[in-house]
């Protein structure tokens, strides 16, 4: 309470602010003059120091900081430096530490903002830079103190997916001590690595390593397994996530002894998926000899037995124990957790769609994972290599890599990473087998890299295996003997080549499952542009998600192998114990206040509200907030016609302060951007990481949603004379605060509206979808709007400020 | 598992074909068309011939359609169709052991 007390009193103060711009060695003061920036903060109103030094962010830097507020009595302190998604919390934290409510603390973001997208213009680059810090001098001003608000959490994880890296994480958390509950779509759980024969570099056999796991995820007192289930609802968020898990009927009680009677009697078969289609299985099957859980399933699909009607009844009888249930219904459990792990996995590619390698029209062309089946000593051919044409053994092998991987043409732009050593682990396995069996690799380039794996690269070319440098163009095929030829150019002797082989392998890439969809909308998460889950950060947060309780493993965020999987999936165990071990979190203080004397309780605010956490009293006409609800992207408080509400931390005032900072001078040359922080602030990083050169001409102002972006707002902007606004956000679906970006196209498009009926330009206000990977498609946008600043005339800017003139009135 | 399947299964010679005669007799049956209705794979149609009660008996399109399952006899109510199953070389050896 005493803090309270001191923070209130604070409030009441005059502000005393302190600015601190930071050289980051070169990086900033490489393409800037920070200390004539220093300099001119000096000059803005309410700042009683500021300085420039080398590293803000040393403990140094901090230390300096601390020592001012007591020193100085600074009650706001400015920081210009990298992006507030990075330093934020370290420069929260060192004015907690010195007495300052962590609230009363902004960020200029003046290096992947500015100097790095700005490298080779020092004197506008230096401007812009100051423009930066008056805008967040304008804010810090304007700042109020806030308490957090602390969540329980309850001790239980989801995990969602039981491949390898589903199965570490749950593991891990099971062993920790926690509740894990494990959700698997498919009747068993292993994934890929089930599928696999052996495993680079080591050449263990896979499922011989992975079964103790698997059945330790099936025992376990700590794991409940859910297999043949699907995830179909997540609600509330970090800590107290509520799911609905669907559980499919298997049809096939736990009485099931797996004596595999009643597939004997079985009269329907069909291709058995778990094989890629190499194999048949029955109506009631177990897709693998070492599924966990061992328990066999009916496919309805295939059943006779339909709506309960029993037509067949020859499995029924053949069971002893009685396990069969035709009766079961699905189901659904409703579980609270408090982390989730997406260990997802992830699709291969389907080589169909390149038809010059004639894959599903030539028999013996195969896949890898075709491949994997058929040497494995479990699959369909017992582990001989034969060809599907005449079930012979081929004396002459050739593999394609970078299938589906690597390619603007067809496929993936992206390395797929496991398919090179995947592929030289099959040579030596053939090799192994076999050994006057002739192999070729055509290859773009041979990735080793990891540990060992230049080794087996070595090893495989010792034994003989021939690589060529150069994909082929074309696969032909001999229609008698069903023979392949491999024509293409070889990149190192310059020269065509035409092979001719009994077989040919597609080395395929992965890519990101089909559903992940469903599971990014139902966990609001973020995607790239490959459709790989993203993370936090890409180097400190990488197992992460940007939406608070929900980590990463294995195949989802990213294609990689089993050790990388297993690593990630043990980093997020640990990531979600640390959560869970915790027992509470605080939650941001960025909810939404109200002022119930402005309030009509038109409930316009509890439409847009994406989490349902406004409540219209129609009693005491009034609105009620659940704050544990809220996700804090403001867009009620851009919906209210009244000013009766506002966000903290992102106030009206506070952003019209720096809307009217930017604008004090030469506004007409300026593009105002209000971008979110969870896409488009994070491309506009990105641009900034990647020194992706851009006008200086434009000002961002950082919003937790584009749908937090009140027309007011816009209108204030144009109103004082700026050239160009710009409003950016997540993806239309792909929004952080699940749909609130919608909002944001209806008011752009209303102001577009208006625009257009006053006679104005509607180019000088721009929407732009720009995730956190696009930084190129924010630069461009700049790039294109800079036309439009200098294609705007000043009667045009006038008219503008004619137009929008009622927006500065009221505040 | 997402994966298209392309080429046909290697074992699929492996697969024990159920063979069965279906023996209807005709003049029993009253033309219910249960068989036809409840059969699950389709393998009976009603025919054009009119027996001796005066009703169209169901046909066989297609014997090897037939898996055995009995449930036509199950649900004629004049038991007027019965299948019996035809032994093959493996299932003998199978009934041996």
């Amino acid at each position: 309470m005493a803090e309270n007390k001191e923070s209130q009193s604070k409030q009441q103060e005059e502000p005393r602010i302190g600015v601190y711009i930071c050289h980051c060695g070169l990086n900033i003061a490489g393409s800037l003059d920070c200390a004539d920036v220093a300099k001119f903060a000096g000059t803005l109103p309410h700042v009683v120091l500021a300085q420039d030094n080398r590293y803000t962010c040393s403990d140094q830097g901090q230390a300096g900081i601390k020592k001012d507020i007591k020193e100085h009595k600074l009650n706001r302190v400015v920081v210009a430096s990298c992006s507030p998604r990075l330093h934020e919390p370290t420069f929260r934290k060192a004015c907690e530490e010195a007495g300052l409510n962590k609230y009363l603390f902004e960020m200029a973001n003046i290096r992947e903002h500015c100097s790095w997208v700005h490298l080779h213009d020092r004197e506008a680059a230096t401007e812009k830079a100051k423009d930066l810090v008056k805008m967040a001098v304008a804010k810090a001003a304007l700042l109020q103190p806030a308490e957090e608000a602390e969540v329980p959490i309850t001790r239980k994880a989801l995990v969602i997916g039981g491949g390898v890296a589903g199965i570490q994480a749950a593991l891990d958390l099971a062993d920790t001590g926690y509740r894990v509950y494990v959700v698997e779509k498919e009747p068993s759980i292993g994934g890929m690595m089930a599928r696999i024969d052996k495993t680079f570099p080591t050449m263990d056999c896979s499922i011989c390593i992975l079964a103790p796991k698997m059945s330790d995820v099936g025992h376990h007192p700590n794991i409940e397994l859910l297999t043949n289930s699907e995830v179909t609802e997540v609600k509330g968020y970090i800590g107290n996530f509520h799911v609905k898990v669907l559980k499919k009927p298997r049809y096939v009680t736990k009485d099931c002894s797996a004596c595999g009677e009643c597939v004997k009697v079985c009269p329907i078969v069909a291709p058995n998926e778990f094989d890629v289609g190499l194999a048949i299985r029955h109506g009631i099957f177990t897709p693998f000899a070492q599924a966990v859980p061992s328990t066999y399933i009916v496919d309805m699909n295939l059943c006779l037995n339909k709506e309960g009607v029993i037509v067949c009844d020859k499995c029924i009888r053949a069971c002893e124990r009685q396990a069969i249930k035709f009766e079961m219904k699905p189901e659904t459990e409703e579980i609270e957790v408090g982390t989730i792990i997406v260990a997802t996995g992830a699709d291969v590619f389907d080589p169909s769609v390149l038809p010059n390698y004639g894959y599903g029209k030539f028999p013996n062309v195969i896949t890898s994972l075709e491949f994997e089946r058929l040497i494995n000593a479990g699959g369909p051919s017992g582990g001989h290599l034969i060809r599907p044409s005449d079930k012979q053994i081929p004396k002459r092998v050739a593999f394609v890599q970078c299938v589906g991987s690597r390619s603007d043409k067809a496929g993936k732009l992206y390395c797929s990473n496991v398919c090179c050593m995947n592929t030289i682990k099959d040579s030596l396995l053939i090799k192994e087998h076999w050994p006057d069996t002739e192999i070729y690799v055509f290859y773009i380039d041979i990735r080793a890299y990891g540990k060992g794996f230049e080794d087996l690269y070595k090893r495989a070319r010792g034994e003989g295996v021939v690589f060529v440098r150069g994909l082929p163009a074309e696969i032909k095929e001999d229609k008698k003997t069903h023979n392949l030829w491999l024509i293409g150019e070889d990149t190192l002797k310059n020269e065509v080549y035409k092979i001719k082989a009994d077989m040919a392998i597609l080395s395929i890439g992965l890519e990101a499952r089909k559903d992940s969809e469903m599971i990014q909308r139902m966990l609001t998460l973020s995607r790239n542009q490959d459709g790989f889950f993203l993370e936090a950060h890409p180097k400190l947060r990488p197992v992460d998600a940007a939406t608070g309780g929900i980590f990463f493993a294995g195949c989802a965020e990213s294609p990689k192998d089993i050790k990388d999987s297993v690593t990630q999936a043990s980093a997020a165990a640990a990531r979600a114990g640390i959560l869970m071990a915790k027992g509470k979190v605080t939650v941001e203080a960025i909810t939404p206040v109200v002022f119930p004397e402005k309030c009509k309780a038109c409930g316009l605010c509890v439409k847009v509200c994406p989490y349902n956490a406004i409540t219209l009293n129609k009693e005491k006409k009034r609105i009620e907030i659940i704050q544990a609800a809220c996700g804090g992207c403001g867009t009620c408080a851009a919906e209210c016609a009244f000013g009766a509400l506002t966000q903290s931390h992102f106030t009206d005032d506070q952003i019209i302060g720096q809307i009217d900072a930017v604008t004090e001078h030469d506004a007409d040359k300026k593009i105002i951007a209000f971008n979110c922080n969870w896409c488009s602030y994070a491309g506009a990083d990105f641009a900034g990481v990647s020194r992706m050169q851009y006008p200086p001409n434009v000002r961002i102002i950082r919003t937790m949603c584009s749908g937090r972006v009140a027309p007011k707002f816009i209108e204030r902007a144009f109103a004082r004379g700026a050239a160009t606004v710009l409003v950016s956000g997540c993806h239309i679906g792909d929004c952080h605060y699940i749909n609130a970006n919608y909002q944001t196209q209806k008011r752009v498009e209303r102001l577009w509206k208006k625009m257009e009926q006053s006679g104005l330009n509607k180019e000088r206000l721009q929407l732009l979808w720009c995730s956190a990977a696009e930084g190129e498609k924010f630069a461009s946008k700049i790039r294109e709007m800079k036309s439009t600043v200098d294609k705007v005339k000043p009667e045009e800017i006038e008219k503008a400020k004619e137009v929008f003139k009622k927006a500065l009135e009221g505040t | 598992m997402p994966e298209r399947i392309r080429h046909a299964a290697l074992d699929k010679e492996t697969i024990k074909q159920v063979k069965t005669e279906i023996h209807l007799i005709k003049d029993e049956c009253k033309g219910c068309g249960y068989c036809i209705e409840y059969c699950p794979r389709n393998a009976l149609e009603e025919s054009d011939e009119i027996n001796a009660r005066g009703v169209h008996p169901p046909k066989v399109v297609d014997e090897s359609k037939c898996i055995n399952c009995g449930f036509c006899t199950a649900v004629c109510p004049d038991f007027a169709i019965f299948v019996v199953e035809k032994p093959n070389e493996k299932d003998e050896k199978h009934a041996k052991s």
